[in-house]
């Protein structure tokens, strides 16, 4: 027995030694392997192994930000973001799918253009359905739950106001970016910072896991304007009305407030409607008010008579003889529209008078002229920073011609913007000083410095023949409030064309300041291209001022200071 | 002494950590999904707000008040003959 058990023993240990070395070392083969791939990095090791794993499934996807609301100064939105979805499909995966018709009508396309555009992007794995759809909408075709077809989130912006600020507020382009307006001025301010999430996708490209947020999506910030929507609407109304009756091309309106350089409101003709991008006029795009220059013409006079005043060598009082209606400066006649006679400057003003105007200006010389046009911040930008805006140019010779020299004093050879004639006139509103422009509301605590660019006393002067340019003798009686006084100055100026002034083409202007006992509000209007008998500035453009300053002093509550219609005047407990 | 006991409480420090970390991810799985609840509200809760935000500059919109003050109301604006400037008590006028 113990014999033949030493016989079978003995062997079996050799072997099982020997198979259990084998077993060991094909273990340790697998182990120094796997320690290789997951623990050494050598070329094909441990890193680009989990490179390759990530590749085929981690993805990391933007997590929207949600862009800056635009609101006027009262709080009323004018530019909102709102959530939507794009629906977008990997046509690698829809382009077999029995259920396109389906789609197609839930998409609202024909199942031939959509089975047509997937054909085209049938190599690619990415393409858009429809973009920006409203949640409701996306969620119905996600639910037809087509393989292959996705919702991604995004913002779509709208502008509730729609066409009334549509070319200041601006627009944004499809991916959200500001592209005109203050939505592009602005845009760092208002865009937020887009975020990034890792997540884990499976086979098909379906998320599966979460793995977290790399970057946090930060939210734009809010922005409000100095506009005041109300008295925005009023002028847009005023305005289109106005483009109608005259037949005018195009019209320009900014009203600002003079004591802080807010631009309360800012108009334009022809308008866009920036909810809807399709087949817009990319000209009615245009911020005229502050991109269109032109000779600023009759409506410069007022500064000449700065000039004068500030030479010491006329009053507003002064007689100047303007008879026999015209004059001659080198090879031209400007003529008056009949022979005024002797008439005091102020005269002169509230007429317009060309053969005045001539004399003061042979008397003063250009440059001193040309210094407060300079002074007045005309030539130079404005401090509101809108893309395209412009500057105008003041005249630069080396030799001035006796014609050029008496035509400065009438606002021509020099450029300027609807908004530049604003804020020079806003001077005359704010004592002699002016405060530089801003399109965003000022806090109530911050105080407005302007500089001083004429005497207090040469700004009240002013004004007072600016509100004669508004009475029975002055050009601009339709400028007239109900109830209020009034001042501003008209202005119509020849258009330039290819070979010179054009003899039938005007612009018309009116600057106006009021009201006078308090002046803080200033509006500039221009229509280009009036039709008809009424083209100049005192017709075309004086009514404009007047509806439109109707409106801002009733919403100011302007105290009425009219002389034959006075209002009564009650006491506190007095009621009426 | 210590030969004994310092791989013992190796070994179970090893097993609490080994342990804590499967609960802790499971914590974290728990909180992402809260996390993604609340991201979908939030997101909702975004939605109804803008579209609350249109309709009620749509509602108040100049457009529409002007024409319901007009034509609904038959409103105007007053007549410079009434009105009526109410003085402050201690008289005091600009």
């Amino acid at each position: 027995m113990s014999r033949s058990k030493k016989i079978v023993a003995k062997p079996a240990l050799w072997r099982l030694i020997f198979i259990a070395f084998c077993l060991f070392v094909l273990f340790g083969l697998l182990v120094s392997r796997l320690v290789v791939l997951q623990v050494v990095d050598q070329d094909r090791g441990a890193r680009f192994l989990k490179q390759q794993g990530a590749m085929r499934s981690v993805r990391t996807a933007e997590i929207p930000a949600y862009r800056g609301l635009v609101t006027d100064r009262r709080g009323e939105p004018l530019a909102v973001s709102t959530p939507v979805v794009s629906i977008w499909a990997n046509p690698q995966q829809l382009k077999d799918s029995v259920q396109i018709a389906r789609l197609a009508m839930t998409l609202g396309q024909t199942p031939e253009a959509l089975s047509e555009r997937i054909n085209l992007y049938s190599d690619k794995q990415f393409m858009y359905l429809a973009r920006h759809q409203t949640p409701d909408q996306a969620r119905a075709i996600l639910d037809l739950g087509l393989p292959g077809v996705r919702g991604e989130r995004e913002y779509r912006r709208f502008y509730p106001a729609g066409e009334v600020v549509s070319q200041l507020v601006g627009l944004t382009n499809v991916d959200g970016e500001g592209i005109a307006g203050i939505e592009l001025a602005y845009n760092e301010w208002l865009r937020g910072q887009t975020g990034k999430k890792r997540y884990l996708k499976d086979l098909h490209g379906d998320a599966i896991r979460n793995i977290g947020v790399i970057e946090q999506a930060r939210s734009g910030k809010a922005l409000a304007l100095s506009i005041d929507l109300r008295l925005q609407y009023l002028q847009h109304r005023v305005l289109q009305r106005a483009m109608v009756e005259t037949g005018a091309t195009a019209g320009a309106a900014v009203t600002l407030d003079a004591s802080t350089g807010e631009i309360l409101a800012m108009t334009n003709h022809p308008v866009f409607n920036p909810n809807s991008r399709d087949g817009f006029d990319y000209a009615a795009t245009r911020n005229r008010v502050v991109t269109d220059v032109f000779e600023p013409g009759s409506t410069m006079k007022p500064l000449t008579l700065v000039a004068a005043l500030e030479s010491g060598e006329f009053t507003i009082d002064s007689l100047i003889d303007t008879s026999p209606g015209r004059i001659r400066v080198g090879r031209k006649v400007l003529p008056d529209p009949r022979n005024y006679g002797e008439i005091t400057v102020s005269r002169v003003i509230e007429k317009s008078s060309q053969v005045g105007v001539t004399k003061i200006a042979q008397q003063l010389g250009h440059e001193s002229i040309l210094d407060v046009f300079q002074r007045f911040g005309l030539g130079e930008p404005s401090s509101i920073g809108f893309p395209g805006e412009r500057s105008g140019v003041l005249p630069n010779r080396q030799r001035w011609s006796d014609i050029e020299k008496v035509t400065l004093a009438f606002g021509y050879g020099l450029t300027a913007t609807p908004l530049q004639i604003a804020h020079a006139y806003a001077v005359f509103a704010n004592k002699g000083s002016q405060v530089p422009l801003t399109l965003l509301k000022r806090p109530e605590s911050e105080v407005a410095l302007g500089h001083q660019v004429i005497s207090k006393e040469i700004a009240e002067q002013v004004l007072e023949v600016l509100n004669r340019v508004t009475g029975s003798e002055g050009t601009a009686q339709k400028a007239r409030v109900e109830g209020f006084q009034v001042g501003g100055k008209t202005g119509t100026v020849h258009k330039v064309g290819e070979a010179g002034y054009l003899d039938d083409q005007y612009v018309a202007l009116f600057v106006g300041v009021a009201p006078i006992e308090d002046p803080r509000f200033v509006t500039a209007i221009v229509v280009d291209q009036p039709k008809g008998d009424n083209y100049g500035g005192g017709a075309a453009a004086a009514p404009i001022y007047s509806a439109i300053t109707d409106g801002v002093l009733r919403l100011h509550n302007a105290l009425p200071a009219s002389e034959d219609e006075s209002p009564q005047f009650v006491g506190l407990g007095g009621g009426a | 002494m210590t030969l004994r006991v310092l791989p013992a409480s190796l070994l179970i420090t090893a097993l609490v950590s080994a342990l804590a970390v499967v609960y802790s991810s499971h914590v974290v799985r728990g909180l992402y999904s809260k996390q993604q609840v609340v991201e979908y509200r939030q997101w909702e809760l975004q939605e109804d707000y803008s579209r609350l935000l249109l309709e009620h500059s749509t509602l108040a919109s100049p457009h529409r008040v002007v024409s319901i003050a007009q034509e609904d109301l038959a409103m105007t604006s007053p007549q410079l003959s009434i009105y009526r400037v109410v003085q402050p008590q201690n008289g005091r006028r600009r």
